[in-house]
């Protein structure tokens, strides 16, 4: 399966498991936001939301964007886009092996069709 | 060729639900899984092949197998192997059993850099000789998973398909 992990970064994961790092990412979905406006809306020192701020920097989750002498945080896209193709890979595969088994499902039952579900004390002559 | 639809869901913010339903009796379909032989003929993705299967069907017991790409269509997949490891835990045969999917080497090492998936399969008997398959795998964090919901990155998941290989073609 691994050949279909697009890129997955688990750090991405750990990262936001961080209750106030998450707290941060849902605030940063309305938009950008100075450091000390996200100090403000969590309640915490400044300081300490720098800290929070770094590691999800350092983690591809947000960056930086200087506006006249402003520094605002926003999200990247790219670690969610990447958590979003690994949910829609897993579905595919498996979409791709129920698809497999009911051709398969199909191929044994019309050689050797059962006589009825709930009564087939044999069902091992099947293999 | 198929009628049966798989049918996707979320519950609890970390678990994805897919459902599907099969027309054969649960205990064929339920067989289907633990037996070698049954599973190397339809556990690979298109175009993936399943040259090694290997099971031990008890609770703690061990499965692996390798999922190797023979499609040259599948550009630089084509030729890749891809192990996986299983652990069972618990095991309630036709109804259920449940296990741990690792990505993992040939050796069966686990591959502790990517993430683990608890797996629960139900095989639901819906009597006329068909069976309803749900799959919900339990994500290894839930909170990034809801993120994602959140963001509403997940609506209409079949038009995401064509990002995905996008997305695919871009990781390489």
């Amino acid at each position: 399966m691994s050949g279909h992990n697009p890129g997955l970064d688990m750090t991405t994961l750990s990262a936001l498991s961080e209750p106030n790092r998450k707290h941060i990412v849902e605030l940063l979905r309305d938009g950008p936001l100075t450091v000390g406006e996200i100090a403000d809306k969590l309640g915490i020192r400044q300081p300490q939301a720098s800290k929070h701020l770094k590691v999800l920097s350092d983690n591809g989750i947000v960056e930086v964007k200087a506006e006249a002498n402003r520094r605002f945080y926003k999200l990247r896209p790219e670690p969610f886009h990447s958590l979003d193709s690994w949910v829609n890979s897993f579905r595919r595969i498996w979409e791709e092996r129920y698809d497999n088994l009911e051709n398969y499902l199909r191929e044994l039952q019309s050689k050797e069709p059962l006589p009825h579900p709930n009564n087939n004390p044999n069902e091992e002559d099947l293999q | 060729m198929t009628n049966n639809a798989i049918v996707s869901r979320v519950e609890n913010e970390n678990v994805l639900v897919l459902e599907r339903v099969f027309t054969a009796p649960r205990e064929l379909v339920f067989k289907m899984f633990k037996e070698p032989e049954h599973l190397k003929r339809w556990w690979g993705p298109r175009g993936w092949e399943v040259p090694v299967c290997t099971i031990d069907f008890r609770p703690g017991g061990i499965w692996h197998y390798c999922m190797k790409c023979m499609d040259q269509n599948q550009g630089d997949f084509y030729g890749m192997e891809s192990w996986g490891k299983g652990v069972y835990k618990e095991i309630d045969e036709p109804n259920s059993f449940s296990y741990t999917d690792y990505f993992s080497d040939a050796e069966g090492n686990i591959n502790e850099e990517l993430p683990a998936t608890d797996i629960v399969l139900e095989f639901v008997d819906l009597g006329d000789g068909t069976t309803k398959l749900v799959n919900r795998a339990v994500y290894a964090s839930g909170d990034a998973l809801k993120t994602v919901m959140d963001m509403g990155m997940l609506q209409g998941i079949s038009e995401t398909w064509d990002r995905l290989e996008e997305a695919l073609q871009a990781a390489k």
